[in-house]
């Protein structure tokens, strides 16, 4: 127990920290890739997870754990990520995103990990259990990508390291206009970690790295899983409620630990403070997290779990998540974004016409 | 000349989306000042700023969370 709470703990610290400091955020990563035609932070996550492919795939070969991709409950995951890309442009932030904005101390994103939290209970073992077991039916027997093409794995995961390469040689070749920042304050370490700016691909290699560390801690503790945001979240309200004992794991602990580290990243560069979002901001934050919690608990992960780490493991519901959670993003961007802009230049030129 | 745009409180992308609203509305060579405490946008706004070929006259943290940059307008 002792040491599940301890490296859970340090683990999620690590996680929080590392992506507070290198502002790693996956919603607006997918939502820039179309608003703003940038694909920065998508390569970004592409880096973490051929870093964590290569990395727990050699654990694997190496007999430290076995895997099993187990089948793929296509509809679910199709339906569940669309949701969940929805939700999290609302939330302002994906489920990690919204742990360590919490450390940040947004009471938005309080709001939104609320909402997020109970409805993945409510699907994991509340009112919705029916609904998400009758969608998670329809299954298709193979959810491994090399199994269902008779391949290695390492082939696939040679594939995606060299198209990673490809990305990052091509877009670190690019020209770039220098980003002004603000004064530095500090100087050595502490300039490092708590005021430089990171570059997202050295903040990407941190988070792959840190993804591979999860695997061994958590199997160490009896769950055979890496980095998981959804179900431990769920898992938090079900144990406070029940006082279950069986509810509290690894993942857990990770959680929790996401939000201490994101607060002492903040605490630490003057970047912590308590922030009360408008009425607009509430409602939609709320909204977003019981989109989140219903789309995470029915494609079985979120934005981390499937997009981040069922995608190293080469699995289709990974990829299948990851291109509909896209998807969702830029339909809701649209509504969110795009449109009412469209309408106030119509009414103003209506007004002036 | 020189426009103030109040956006404390606002979470991203908003103080971003709104920077680039306003700075339509201004005059080359007039300046935009941003108030902001979202932290994604310390580094969001600057790069569009950046980007866009805007020249960012002033960029300072104004307590816990809480920063102000001064874009001129190209």
């Amino acid at each position: 127990m002792l040491q599940m709470i301890l490296t859970g703990l340090l683990c999620g610290a690590l996680l929080g920290f590392v992506m507070q400091r290198g502002r790693f955020c996956l919603t607006g990563g997918f939502r820039d890739m179309y608003l703003a035609k940038d694909n920065r932070m998508f390569y970004a996550l592409l880096i973490a997870i051929a870093i964590q492919s290569v990395g727990v795939y050699t654990l694997i070969s190496l007999g430290v754990f076995e895997f099993n991709a187990g089948s793929l409950p296509i509809v679910a995951v199709i339906i569940g990520s669309f949701i969940f890309g929805i939700g999290i442009i609302f939330a302002g932030g994906c489920a990690t995103g919204t742990w360590y904005r919490a450390g940040e101390g947004l009471i938005g994103s309080w709001i939104a990990l609320a909402g997020y939290m109970l409805v993945a209970a409510m699907m994991k073992s509340g009112v919705l259990l029916p609904l998400d077991t009758a969608v998670k039916e329809v299954q298709l027997e193979s959810n491994s990508i090399a199994a269902t093409f008779g391949m290695n794995n390492w082939i696939l995961i040679a594939v995606l390291v060299a198209i990673v390469g490809f990305v990052v040689y091509r877009t670190l070749r690019k020209p770039t206009v220098k980003i002004p920042g603000l004064k530095p304050k500090k100087s050595g370490l502490a300039h490092i970690l708590f005021e430089k700016r990171w570059h997202p691909f050295v903040t990407a290699i941190l988070i792959g790295l840190i993804a591979i560390l999860a695997w061994p801690l958590s199997v160490a503790t009896g769950r055979i899983s890496g980095l998981g945001i959804t179900t431990p979240s769920a898992n938090i309200l079900q144990y406070l409620v029940t006082g279950e004992l069986s509810f509290i794991n690894w993942g857990v602990f990770l959680v929790l630990g996401i939000f201490l580290g994101s607060l002492f990243a903040a605490k630490m560069s003057g970047e912590f403070r308590f922030r009360l979002p408008d009425l607009k901001t509430t409602i939609n934050s709320f909204s977003g997290g019981l989109m989140m919690g219903f789309g995470a608990g029915l494609a079985g992960g979120c934005s981390i779990g499937n997009g981040l780490v069922m995608t190293a493991m080469m699995t289709w519901q990974g990829w299948i998540s990851l291109g509909f959670m896209m998807l969702g993003t830029w339909t809701a961007s649209y509504f969110v974004f795009v449109r009412p802009r469209k309408k106030t230049r119509q009414t103003a030129q209506a007004a002036t016409a | 000349m020189k426009k103030t745009l109040e956006v404390m409180g606002m979470v991203c992308p908003f103080p971003l989306v709104e920077a680039k609203e306003a700075i339509k509305e201004i005059q080359t060579g007039d300046e935009l000042e941003v108030q902001f405490d979202c932290t994604q946008g310390t580094e969001s706004i600057p790069r569009w700023a950046a980007e866009a070929g805007h020249e960012v006259t002033a960029y300072e943290q104004l307590g816990e969370a809480a920063w102000t940059i001064t874009i001129k307008k190209k």
